[in-house]
């Protein structure tokens, strides 16, 4: 490919050569330019923009969420109140309750059956046994789970069609019609929150309810509490009641060390919940 | 002019690749996808249309006046209505209308379109006393040992509302 470009040495051959060649490239490096170019799209307001563009976007309203494990009682209300609120199908839950039971040898026992749909069995050992003291359960306690909203999400960031997204108030929703089942977030979530709802094939997780918030109800596991351990609202709103809530309480977020900022966040959690 | 015209073919290939993938692109790519971040803009009101199923105890109000009076007053106000019933809005609209003509067979064979209660299940996923629960409501440790001490006779077919009116909780 040395040959000097003079009329004389250029064969029809080496000419179709060094146009495929040329051809290819500019393709590939044009296309790539012109994609790019094109693909310069508004990134999320919260991380990365200059402090200029995110002021001037803040939204009025980011919405939260605060789980209180201590007032939990595990009745399943939540789960039920999800389901049929957001046709969940059999075997699948959007939001879940899961029982911590500790042992004095330091087992932890994490149950939940059908993510606590039909309430908690009483299954701890008869304390009148005397053949079972000793394997007594030292202390128990339920921790609710649903999708935590995170602000730096892993999951948004690997789906390849831009199903996955965040609305302007903070909550992370999936788009049915572009989301194409690939299964990529529900491996990226590090939370388990969601699965590929086989009606639908695609991915479904946990919206907040986002077709109730917008009406001004609270989402239907909020609703349906029989023991206030779950406060949704305005954080934005400093006289919301989860803004008095995060401000009397000290909150805590599942699994911090992962840096995913949860917008979720919970209220006398152990060291030991996972 | 001899071989201009290579590099007019080479050009005009270059150029009609480029154009069919734009082309291409726009045809694939929703046209508000990118307008307010890296999906598509018209998602969020779609999300945010559906209708909510869970009314509220408010709902229930205007026909069962009674029922909510006495529910309001007594000692089981949280536990809401659609907590033990199941979500009222299909409920709502069929008992609005004469006829359940219109709905799919699944109404017709429960045209009170709510979940069916048991009068034991219902209590039992809040009342039961476990080991993880913390004892901020009253329970019950066994459920057999709680009707015979209250005075019942305990069968297979024992119900809480046998005694407990759900409503109120008052023993009748
Ligand atoms: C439009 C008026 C209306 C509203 C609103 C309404 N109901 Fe009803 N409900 C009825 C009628 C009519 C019946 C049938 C009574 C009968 O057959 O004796 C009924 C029956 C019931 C029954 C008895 C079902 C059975 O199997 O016997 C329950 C439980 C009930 N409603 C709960 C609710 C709840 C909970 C709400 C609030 C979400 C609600 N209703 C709202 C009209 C209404
Ligand atoms: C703790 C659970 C629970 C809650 C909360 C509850 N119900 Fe009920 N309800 C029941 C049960 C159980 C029955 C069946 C009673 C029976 O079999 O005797 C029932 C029966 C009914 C009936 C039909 C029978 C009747 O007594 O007329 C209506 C109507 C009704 N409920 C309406 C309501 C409304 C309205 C509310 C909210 C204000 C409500 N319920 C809240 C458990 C509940
Ligand atoms: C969704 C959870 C829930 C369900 C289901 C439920 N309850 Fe309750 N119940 C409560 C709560 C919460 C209280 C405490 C109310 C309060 O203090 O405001 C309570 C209180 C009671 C009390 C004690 C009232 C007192 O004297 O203080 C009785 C008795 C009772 N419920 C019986 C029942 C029966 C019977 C059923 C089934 C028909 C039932 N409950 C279903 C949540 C529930
Ligand atoms: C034989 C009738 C009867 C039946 C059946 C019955 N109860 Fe009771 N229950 C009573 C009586 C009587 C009391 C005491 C009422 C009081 O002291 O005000 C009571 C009290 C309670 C209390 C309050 C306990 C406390 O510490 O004050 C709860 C909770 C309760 N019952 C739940 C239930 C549940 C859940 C069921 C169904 C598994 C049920 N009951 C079935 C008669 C009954």
């Amino acid at each position: 490919m040395t040959q000097p470009l003079s009329d004389g040495d250029l064969t029809r051959r080496s000419f179709l050569e060094r146009v495929a060649t040329t051809g290819a490239q500019t393709f590939i490096f044009g296309g790539l330019f012109v994609t790019t170019a094109l693909m310069r799209l508004p990134q999320d307001a919260t991380p990365g923009t200059t402090p200029a563009k995110r002021k001037k976007r803040a939204p009025e309203v980011i919405y939260g969420f605060v789980v209180d494990t201590t007032k939990c009682i595990g009745c399943g209300s939540c789960v039920r109140a999800c389901k049929a609120e957001n046709n969940v199908p059999d075997g699948f839950c959007r939001t879940w309750v899961e029982e911590y039971t500790f042992y004095p040898n330091g087992e932890v026992v994490v149950n939940s059956p059908k993510g606590g749909e039909n309430g908690f069995p009483d299954d701890a050992p008869d304390r009148n046994q005397p053949a079972e003291i000793g394997q007594l359960p030292s202390r128990g306690f339920f921790v609710p789970k649903l999708c935590n909203h995170c602000i730096d999400t892993p999951c948004i960031q690997v789906c390849p069609v831009g199903a996955s997204y965040k609305t302007p108030e903070g909550v992370v929703l999936v788009d049915p019609q572009r989301c194409v089942g690939c299964g990529y977030c529900v491996q990226a979530c590090p939370f388990g929150s969601r699965f590929l709802n086989p009606e639908t094939n695609t991915a479904d997780k946990c919206t907040w309810c986002y077709h109730r918030i917008t009406k001004g109800l609270k989402p239907a596991c909020v609703e349906c509490c029989p023991a206030e351990a779950r406060i949704f609202g305005n954080v934005n709103d400093p006289n919301s009641e989860i803004s008095r809530i995060l401000a009397t309480n000290r909150v805590q977020v599942l699994k911090s060390y992962l840096g995913t900022n949860p917008r979720t966040r919970y209220i006398g959690l152990d060291s030991d919940v996972i | 002019m001899g071989h201009a015209r290579h590099f007019v073919r080479l050009f005009g290939l270059v150029a009609i690749v480029v154009i069919a993938f734009l082309g291409a692109r726009a045809q694939v790519v929703p046209k508000d996808f990118g307008t307010q971040g890296p999906f598509r803009a018209s998602a969020i009101p779609e999300a945010a249309k559906r209708e909510p199923r869970h009314l509220g105890s408010e709902a229930c109000s205007d026909c069962h006046a009674k029922i909510n009076d006495a529910w309001a007053k007594g000692k089981h106000h949280t536990p809401q209505c659609e907590n033990c019933h199941g979500p009222g809005l299909l409920h709502v609209k069929v008992m609005s209308e004469d006829s359940v003509d219109a709905y799919p067979d699944q109404i017709k064979k429960n045209p009170k379109a709510l979940r069916v209660t048991s009068g034991i299940q219902e209590c039992e996923w809040c009342h039961l006393k476990t080991f993880e629960r913390p004892s901020t409501l009253k329970s019950i440790k066994n459920v057999e040992r709680h009707i015979i001490e209250t005075g019942g006779k305990y069968t297979a077919a024992s119900k809480c509302t046998d005694c407990h009116n759900p409503h109120t909780t008052v023993v009748k």
